[in-house]
């Protein structure tokens, strides 16, 4: 093969359906008679009902039913717990408690599901709503991790003895004899508040049951369609093949739409069959806020063993952390945090406790990061800090401790999210650190740049972060690859696309087995009728998981092809070579024939196929591996703060990232840029405001502040450094969530590193300008300080 | 959220009392306000229109009157539901003696939101009620001089 497609710049086949407006999305389906569904949901964060009238709404005309939790009788039923607690780790408590499709007597956190209106349009729907009147007991509500731990703490769920949602210890090593041989001892507390993801597309579903035919089909904003199918078809004592649920373009899933089962999700598919009709219902952006989760409450007391000269002997981190009302997604996202707790680096000794902690506001499941990017925070944070009780160069003590190349596998002991060992397969992390150094040229910045600029009265920081990410991790995901007869290639796969670039690193990987042009390889993901067997997005594992069954499959398809062309062209298989959709003799290129050709003979009209073979150039696989493929990268930026009004300004920035067999790098950049954005949210701008009745108080775009081109630095630089993982035939790592996970700790030693002189020490995030402004009024200088 | 602020009123202590404990009087003073009826001794029942930013519609509530300590004074609480979310609050008003013509109040208290009010009006609550309060306790100063000019 002299042609390759995997590694190469290809625009995207999916944008100009994107860009023009073509794509489809949940809300593009329209169908006759179709009716409109509008949620009651609680203003109250913890109540209990008293009494739902529904009289004067189901009067208005218009209105085809109104159900509550009652009138659902025995169908009624909480959401399945969607992840299980790690079995493997020892001693871990954990209460399971799940959302359910409408309250039944008490609410539990603001926009909670209380009453459901189906009428003809969403107008008529949203009037009939706020016809129902609802009569509460208000309760006490919680919404601090502490005070919920409290004695006197009010209960989230009344049957169990505290709010304490599950608890569970991770060690390695033995961290208090590290402590009792350690220089230095260094403590900290961290606050790491809650963000949404806010997706641009906000959720949206359709059912549709047909009593003709006894098929459900649904659309659905979800990263997870297969386990919607199944989970559906449980629910309403259907056969899986009774239910079709296709996610069609999602403009944005960033994790909480896999959260399975919202109650809008298993609501309307139960509506619409009681009614046989049709049901739409989309989210608007302020029950987004409250309905849809959102996550990354933290608190964090932590402690770091060190030798004088800055080499890490342990860490411990004790964490709350919050699992709002409910904890349909079980560990995942603490489990996660532990997980990148150690970093990049050689970490002996480690001992973490972890409580999760139930509290009156929506629920938490992961966000785009999910876990990681608390992980990241304190133990850069924590070097940070460790460099200036100990006069060292940040960079001297990162180089340190990483993770030396020639160690990997690194075993690192506990037990990431996969319930497997936490291993970090492969990487190089000094060698990412020294590329990323020298893209945004840091020693001329800090030995040229930044004194010149600071004796202007600049305020300039630089600063770098490097990180993992543990991406990539199983059960498994599928595919099918099928040559037509056009020549063209079809690949269908149960996984949900949600703006990652399925459609076009997917058909690489298969062009490069079968020599077709990118374009004319045709990708389907996220429709159930199309591929049956996966579990979801998540983890960033699409480039991995589904990437790797696409490449198992199109290389069975290519054997096929081989076999079959072998026997038409009267030339071994090894003389063959396939390129520009024809299978050729390398030597006598005159003599080929095409793939639709041979496609059209695999799948005769008469005569017989052979026994022991299969119809069709076809041919579908699986990939699911032992465990998940760890990645790297690295972060870089400078940044000018605004002395009167605290704003800043990302003079550059810099990103390396190591996520092994690069497919596209076109992608690549893409899903990094959307990362820095989200990250940039999470380090300075976005925070959810909760009062302490557990409302939120800037549900709107108009409080809730998103990073726009505004905020983003004018350009950022990417670096791609390959070190393939050894744990998939393609070498590939996720790359997703990197983006996202290390710029609230590259943010905080950016400032810290531009208010040089003052003793800023950033214990938490997100920050915004008044935060900041508040800190330095707490802060004093070097001098001051010594007085 | 805490509410808190004084006024002076052009009328003695003892009229200001009055006119506080006069549901007729305080309906027509408190913008938006569609009813307000005695239903105990203590108690009041009534309906109030409000407008917040994008937010508009009416609460449904109670309105209790306690800790009375007449002409010195009074806890308010309220607790109120409608389409747009809930209010509940409670707050302690004092009544000082400026001398035969002039009274200052003085009231402080914790009102709680919930619902839309809170998470798209929250923005622009604070400045809202107090602007409401205002406009109420300026209403009831004009009314309160109009009456002395009558006795007069």
């Amino acid at each position: 093969m002299t042609k390759h497609f995997i590694g190469e710049r290809i625009k995207r086949n999916e944008d100009p359906r994107l860009l023009t407006g073509q794509a489809l999305f949940v809300d593009d389906v329209e169908i006759p008679g179709m009716l409109h569904a509008a949620f009651k949901r609680s203003d109250y964060a913890h109540a209990r009902i008293l009494s739902i009238d529904v009289s004067t709404a189901r009067e208005r005309p218009g209105v085809v039913a109104i159900f509550t939790a009652q009138d659902m009788g025995e169908d009624w039923m909480p959401g399945p717990p969607l992840v299980s607690p790690p079995p493997t780790v020892k001693d871990v408590t954990f209460h399971s408690r799940r959302q359910a499709p409408l309250v039944k007597d008490i609410v539990r956190h603001a926009g909670e599901t209380v009453a459901v209106v189906i009428a003809e349009n969403r107008y008529i729907a949203e009037d009939a709503v706020e016809d129902i009147l609802v009569e509460y007991e208000p309760l006490p509500v919680v919404t601090d991790l502490e005070q919920a731990l409290a004695p006197d703490s009010p209960k989230v769920h009344d049957d169990l003895d505290s709010n304490l949602a599950a608890h569970m210890y991770q060690q390695k090593g033995d961290y208090e004899s590290a402590k009792a041989r350690a220089d230095t001892i260094i403590k900290r507390r961290f606050y790491i508040d809650r963000g949404a993801a806010v997706a641009m597309e906000n959720r949206g579903i359709i059912a549709n049951w047909d009593e003709k035919s006894k098929q459900l089909t649904m659309w659905d904003t979800t990263q997870a369609p297969i386990p919607i199918r199944n989970g559906t078809a449980a629910r309403l004592g259907l056969s899986d093949s009774q239910v079709r649920v296709i996610a069609p373009f999602v403009g944005g899933g960033f994790g909480p739409k896999i959260m399975m089962f919202y109650p809008e999700e298993m609501l309307l598919p139960w509506a619409s069959k009681k009614l046989c009709r049709p049901i739409k219902w989309i989210e608007d952006r302020r029950e987004n806020f409250y309905a849809t989760t959102s996550e990354r409450q933290q608190l964090h007391d932590v402690e770091m063993a060190l030798t004088r000269d800055g080499h890490i002997l342990g860490l411990k981190d004790d964490f709350l952390h919050d699992t709002g009302a409910f904890d349909p997604y079980g560990l995942t996202i603490p489990l996660n945090t532990q997980s990148h707790l150690m970093g990049s680096y050689v970490i002996e000794n480690f001992s973490s406790n972890c409580t999760a902690v139930f509290t009156n506001k929506p629920i938490v499941t992961p966000v785009r990061g999910a876990g990681r990017q608390q992980g990241i925070f304190i133990i850069e944070r924590m070097l940070d800090i460790a460099c200036k009780e100990l006069g060292i160069d940040p960079l001297e003590i990162r180089r340190k401790n990483f993770i030396p190349p020639d160690a990997f596998p690194y075993h690192n002991v506990i037990i990431d999210q996969a319930f497997s060992e936490l291993i970090f397969d492969s990487g190089n992390y000094k060698a990412v650190f020294k590329k990323t150094l020298q893209m945004i040229d840091y020693e001329r910045f800090v030995k040229e740049e930044q004194p010149r600029l600071r004796s202007k009265g600049k305020l300039v920081g630089i600063a770098i972060v490097p990180f993992i990410e543990t991406t990539g991790v199983g059960p498994y995901e599928g595919a099918r690859v099928q040559i037509e007869t056009s020549g063209k290639v079809n690949v269908s796969t149960g996984y949900g696309t949600q703006g990652q670039g399925h459609f076009t690193s997917f058909a690489q990987i298969v062009s490069e087995q079968l020599g077709v042009a990118v374009k004319d390889v045709h990708i389907i993901t996220g429709d159930t009728a199309e591929f049956h067997w996966g579990t979801g997005s998540f983890a960033s594992r699409g480039a991995v998981v589904v990437g790797n069954a696409v490449h198992a499959a199109a290389s069975s398809v290519r054997k096929k092809v081989l076999k079959q062309a072998s026997k038409v062209l009267a030339t071994p298989e090894d003389e063959l070579e396939l390129e520009d959709g024809l299978v050729r003799v390398a030597d006598i290129p005159a003599k080929s024939i095409s793939l639709g050709e041979l496609a059209a003979l695999a799948n005769p009209l008469r005569g017989a196929v052979e026994p022991g073979t299969e119809p069709g150039l076809e041919a579908t696989d699986y990939f699911g591996p032992q465990s998940g493929t760890t990645a790297s990268g690295c972060h870089a930026m400078i940044l000018e703060v605004d002395p009167e009004t605290m704003m800043v300004d990302i003079k550059r920035y810099a990103v390396v990232e190591d996520c092994g067999k690069v497919l596209n790098p076109l992608i690549v950049e893409g899903q990094v840029h959307g990362g820095v954005s989200m990250g940039l949210g999470n380090a300075f701008y976005e925070k959810l405001q909760f009062d302490e009745n557990g409302q939120i108080l800037n549900a709107s775009l108009a409080d809730y502040l998103i990073v726009t081109s505004f905020e983003m630095p004018p350009h950022i630089e990417t670096g791609h450094f390959e070190t393939l993982s050894p744990l998939n035939k393609l070498g590939t790592k996720g790359v997703g969530e990197a983006g996202a996970i290390p710029v609230p700790a590259l943010f905080a030693q950016a400032l810290e590193n531009a208010f040089q002189g003052r003793d800023l020490e950033i214990l938490e995030t997100p920050l915004s300008p008044n935060r900041l402004f508040e800190l330095l009024q707490e802060s004093r200088t070097t001098k001051e300080k010594s007085q | 959220m805490k509410l808190k602020g004084e006024y002076t009123f052009d009328a003695s202590r003892e009229e200001v009392w009055k006119i506080f404990r006069d549901p007729d009087v305080l309906m027509m003073a408190l913008p938006g306000t569609k009813s307000l009826k005695q239903i105990g001794e203590n108690d009041y029942e009534g309906e109030l229109q409000v407008h917040i930013g994008p937010i508009a519609g009416s609460f449904g509530g109670k309105l209790t009157v306690s800790n009375e300590v007449p002409p010195e004074s009074l806890t308010l609480t309220v607790e109120g539901n409608g389409k747009i979310g809930f209010v509940k609050g409670a707050g302690d008003v004092i009544l000082i003696n400026q001398g035969d013509t002039r009274t200052t109040i003085q009231y402080s208290g914790e009102i709680q939101i919930g619902g839309r009010v809170a998470s798209v009006g929250q923005r622009l609550f604070d400045s809202v009620s107090k602007s409401m309060i205002d406009q109420g306790l300026n209403k009831l100063n004009g009314i309160l001089q109009d009456r002395t000019a009558v006795h007069k």
